[in-house]
C-alpha cells in the first residue's frame, strides 16, 4: 500500500514539475532527464572496476546514427533511437576487442583514444557525417495526440514527458540488470576478478557485456539529444562533456544506484539555474570548479553518503523502538 | 548596542529601506525599455569571440541611453542588453534563445552563430524572432530571419590577398593552415580563391589541424618546410595564431603573414619582436584609427569608443568588439525607420531599397548565389596591417568588386570544401 501510495506521488510529481518551471528552466530538464540515462549508463560500466574517457563519443554515435537513420533511410524516429542505440552497443563490442586488452588506467587512455578516433571520423568523412559541422535539420519526433493530451515535441514539456518515460523505463532495466545475477558478477568481476575467474567467470566476456550495454543506453540518451536539438557535431560529443560526465559520478558518487543520478541533478541546476540566476553567468567555471573540489575534500563519498546518513539516522530509531 | 535596536527601530528602518530600494525601480518604471538579447559564448574556448562582443554592447546601450534613447512611433526606449553564455553549444544557445525570447522579452538578438545556429533555428522558424549571426555561412534560404549585417566572414579576406598582390607583388608562393572545423573550412577556401586570383601559387595542401591541437611546432615544421613567401593562418582562433607565430619567429620565419584576426597582437609582438610582426597582414582594425574617422564611416565616434573600451578592458580589444555594437546601429536605424521594435517590421526597413549602412560604408544586402540568400550585408572592408608595433588601416577595398571578378573562383572552392549552402548537411 505505502508503495504504491509512493508510486502515485513520483508518478505525480514527474507529470507536475514542468509546470512550476519557467520556459528555460523547462529546456534544461529536458536536457537534464537525458544526462540523467546517460550518468547512469556509465554507472553500470564502472560497476566491472573500468572507467571510461570515450562514454560520451559513444553517446555520440547513437546520435550520429539515430541521425542518419531517419535522414537517409527514412526510418521512423522512434524506431531510429532504438536502433541508434543498437548501433552504440555494437561499436562497443567492436571496440572492446583492442580495449580489454588493457586494464584499468590502461583502459582510460585508450577509451580516451578510440572516442578520438571515431570524433576524427565524423570530422573527417563529410559523407555521412556533415564533417566538422556536423548532421543539421535532424528530424524531430513527429507530434501526436493521445486524446486528452497533445504532444508538441517542439514544446520541452512534451519532450520531457516522451524523454522521461524512455528514460524511466531504461532506469528501470539498468535497474533490474544490477540486481540480477549478471549485475552481481559486475561486482564480482570489479572486487573479486581472480576468484570470480576461479569460478569460472570469464572477465572479459563480462567487462565486455557490460560495456555494451551502457554504451547500449548512451546511445539512446544521445538519439534522445539529437532529435530534440536537431543539429549534432562533433564538438558535442568531446572529452569536456565527459568531464562533466566525469564529475557527476564523482560528485553524486557511484557506489549506488542513484549516487551519479543525484551527482547529475545536483550540478545542473547548481550551473545551469542556481549560478546563472545569480548573475555569476561568466564566473560558472570558476565557482564550478572550486564545488568540485570542495566536494571532493569535505565530500569523498560524494552526495550519495549524505542520503546514506539521512536513512541510517532514520533507520535507527526505528530499530531502537523494535528493540524496546 | 543590540538592546537600543528595537523591534519598533527595525519596522522603521526596514520601511525606509523598502521605500529606499523601490525608488530607482519607480523610476526605472517610467522610462520605456526595449531588451535585446545577446547569445554568444561568454565562456569557454570561443569567449574571444563573444565576451568582448558584449562589452562593446555595455558601452553602445549607454551613449544610445544618453543621448535620449531609441525613438520610435510611441515614444523613445532606453536600450538593455540581456545575454546568456551559450557556451558555443547548440543545445544551451536553444535553451539561451528560449529564455530571451518567452521570458525576457527581447526584440532581437545578436549570435556569434556557427555550431550554435542550428540549435537556434527551430525556435527562430516558431516565433519570427530576427536574430543576426556574425558568420554568413549560417545563411540559407531557410533562414528568412536571421541577417548577417557587421561581417561577411570569410569572404572579405580576399581583400587583404588582394592588396598583398597589389602592394607586395615579389611574393609568389603561399602555405595555409587551419583548424578543421565550421569557422576553419570556408576561410580556407576564400583564401585559395584569393590567392588563385591574385596569381599566388599553393606550394601545398592546406594544413588542417584539430581543434584540440595545443603542440603547434610540427604544425609549422610541415607549413614552412618549402620556403613560402607567405603564410596564411587562415581564421584560426587566437589560442592557435598565438601559438603559431611563436613557433614562426622559433623556427627562423622571415616572410609574409597574413591572418583573418590577429586579437590582443600587442601580446603576441611581446611574445615575438617589433620585427617579427612588422607587416603582418589581416583584417580587423583599432578604433582609433584615423581612416575611421573619413566620412564614409557609419560607426559613430569609433576614436571615443575605442578609447572608452580601453579605458574599461584594458588590453581586451579583439576583432568582435566592434561589431556586435555596430549591428546594433544598423538595428536602431532600421527600428525608428520603421516606428517599431517588432521584428518584421525592423527586417522590412532594414532591407528596404537593397542597402544598408555597414560600420565601413553604405552596402549592398548580397548573398543568393553564395549563401542562397540576401541577408548579408556586404561593401567595403579594411585591409589592416601591423607598423611600428600598432595595427594600421592600408585601405578599404570592395567586396563586391573583387566577387564581380572572381565569383566563379570562390564558387569553385566553396564547392571541393562543400561550403556551398545547398551542400550543407
Amino acid at each position: 500500500m505505502l508503495r504504491a501510495g509512493i508510486w502515485i506521488l513520483a508518478l505525480a510529481a514527474f507529470l507536475a514539475l514542468p509546470h512550476g518551471l519557467s520556459f528555460s528552466q523547462q529546456e534544461i530538464l529536458v536536457f537534464l532527464v537525458i544526462n540523467i540515462l546517460l550518468v547512469a549508463s556509465y554507472r553500470l560500466l564502472t560497476l566491472t572496476g573500468e572507467w571510461s574517457l570515450g562514454h560520451v563519443v559513444i553517446m555520440g554515435v547513437g546520435a550520429y546514427a539515430s541521425a542518419l537513420y531517419t535522414k537517409e533511410l527514412g526510418i521512423a524516429v522512434p524506431l531510429s533511437m532504438l536502433l541508434g542505440g543498437l548501433t552504440a552497443a555494437l561499436v562497443a563490442v567492436v571496440l572492446s576487442f583492442p580495449l580489454f586488452r588493457m586494464k584499468g588506467f590502461y583502459f582510460l587512455i585508450g577509451s580516451f583514444a578510440a572516442g578520438e578516433i571515431i570524433r576524427l571520423l565524423w570530422k573527417r568523412f563529410r559523407e555521412p557525417f556533415g564533417g566538422a559541422k556536423g548532421i543539421k535539420g535532424i528530424d524531430p519526433m513527429p507530434d501526436f495526440s493521445v486524446g486528452f493530451y497533445r504532444f508538441d515535441f517542439f514544446e520541452p514539456v512534451s519532450y520531457y514527458y516522451f524523454a522521461g518515460i524512455v528514460v524511466g523505463v531504461c532506469l528501470w532495466v539498468l535497474w533490474r540488470i544490477e540486481k540480477s545475477p549478471v549485475g552481481l558478477t559486475f561486482h564480482a568481476v570489479h572486487w573479486q576478478d581472480k576468484l570470480a575467474e576461479a569460478s569460472g567467470v570469464n572477465l572479459r566476456a563480462y567487462r565486455t557485456l557490460a560495456f555494451a550495454i551502457a554504451s547500449g543506453f548512451a546511445g539512446i540518451s544521445g538519439a534522445l539529444l539529437a532529435h530534440y536539438v536537431g543539429t549534432i557535431n562533433p564538438n558535442s560529443f568531446d572529452v569536456e562533456v565527459m568531464v562533466f560526465v566525469l564529475t557527476w559520478a564523482i560528485v553524486g558518487g557511484t557506489a549506488t544506484f542513484y549516487g551519479p543520478i543525484l551527482g547529475c541533478i545536483a550540478l545542473t541546476v547548481l550551473n545551469e539555474i542556481v549560478l546563472r540566476e545569480l548573475g555569476f553567468e561568466q564566473m560558472r567555471p570558476l565557482i564550478y570548479g572550486a564545488i568540485l573540489i570542495a566536494s571532493i575534500l569535505f565530500l569523498p563519498d560524494g552526495l550519495e553518503s549524505l542520503v546514506q546518513k539521512l536513512l541510517r539516522r532514520k533507520a535507527a530509531p526505528a530499530k531502537e523502538r523494535v528493540a524496546e | 548596542m543590540f538592546s537600543r535596536f528595537s523591534r519598533r527601530t527595525f519596522l522603521k528602518s526596514t520601511a525606509a529601506a523598502t521605500v529606499a530600494a523601490s525608488l530607482p525601480r519607480l523610476a526605472a518604471a517610467q522610462d520605456k525599455v526595449i531588451r535585446i538579447g545577446f547569445l554568444a559564448p561568454l565562456t569557454g574556448a570561443v569567449a574571444a569571440w563573444g565576451k568582448p562582443g558584449l562589452d562593446g554592447c555595455a558601452i553602445w546601450a549607454e551613449r544610445i541611453n544618453a543621448a535620449g534613447g531609441i525613438k520610435l512611433a510611441d515614444g523613445d526606449y532606453q536600450v538593455e542588453f540581456v545575454s546568456y553564455d551559450n557556451e558555443y553549444d547548440p543545445a544551451k544557445a536553444r535553451t539561451g534563445a528560449t529564455k530571451l525570447i518567452r521570458e525576457d522579452g527581447v526584440s532581437f538578438i545578436m549570435m556569434l552563430g556557427g555550431d550554435t545556429w542550428p540549435g537556434v533555428q527551430p525556435v527562430a522558424d516558431k516565433t519570427g524572432m530576427l536574430f543576426s549571426t556574425l558568420l554568413p555561412s549560417d545563411l540559407s534560404p531557410e533562414t528568412t530571419t536571421l541577417i548577417a549585417p557587421a561581417e561577411v566572414h570569410p569572404i572579405y579576406n580576399v581583400t587583404g590577398v588582394e592588396w598583398l598582390a597589389e602592394n607586395k607583388p615579389d611574393l609568389k608562393t603561399a602555405v595555409m593552415c587551419a583548424q578543421d572545423d565550421a569557422l576553419g573550412l570556408p576561410s580556407v577556401a576564400t583564401y585559395l580563391a584569393a590567392f588563385e586570383a591574385a596569381g599566388i601559387e599553393m606550394l601545398d595542401d592546406p594544413l588542417l589541424f584539430d581543434p584540440a591541437t595545443t603542440d603547434f611546432a610540427p604544425v609549422v615544421t610541415r607549413l614552412i618546410a618549402n620556403d613560402p613567401d607567405i603564410v596564411c593562418l587562415d581564421t584560426c582562433y587566437s589560442d592557435y595564431v598565438h601559438p603559431i607565430c611563436e613557433q614562426l619567429f622559433q623556427q627562423g620565419y622571415k616572410g609574409q603573414i597574413i591572418s583573418c584576426t590577429a586579437d590582443f597582437y600587442d601580446q603576441m609582438i611581446a611574445k615575438t619582436s617589433e620585427e617579427f610582426m612588422e607587416g603582418f597582414v589581416f583584417q580587423f582594425p583599432d578604433f582609433d584609427d584615423p581612416a575611421l574617422n573619413a566620412d564614409t564611416i557609419n560607426f559613430a565616434d569609433p576614436n571615443g569608443f575605442y578609447a572608452e573600451y580601453n579605458k574599461r578592458h584594458p588590453g581586451q580589444w579583439g576583432a568582435v568588439s566592434w561589431e556586435y555594437a555596430s549591428i546594433m546601429d544598423l538595428w536602431k536605424a532600421a527600428a525608428e525607420k520603421a516606428g517599431s521594435a517588432d521584428p518584421e517590421a525592423v527586417m522590412a526597413a532594414m532591407k528596404d531599397g537593397g542597402k544598408g549602412d555597414h560600420a565601413f560604408g553604405q552596402a549592398d544586402w548580397w548573398g543568393s548565389e553564395l549563401f542562397g540568400i540576401d541577408n548579408a550585408l556586404v561593401g567595403d572592408w579594411p585591409v589592416v596591417v601591423i607598423e611600428g608595433g600598432k595595427a594600421r588601416v592600408k585601405a578599404f577595398k570592395s567586396i563586391p568588386d573583387w566577387y564581380a571578378r572572381h565569383g566563379d573562383l570562390l564558387v569553385k572552392h566553396m564547392t571541393a570544401y562543400d561550403q556551398m549552402w545547398n551542400q550543407r548537411s
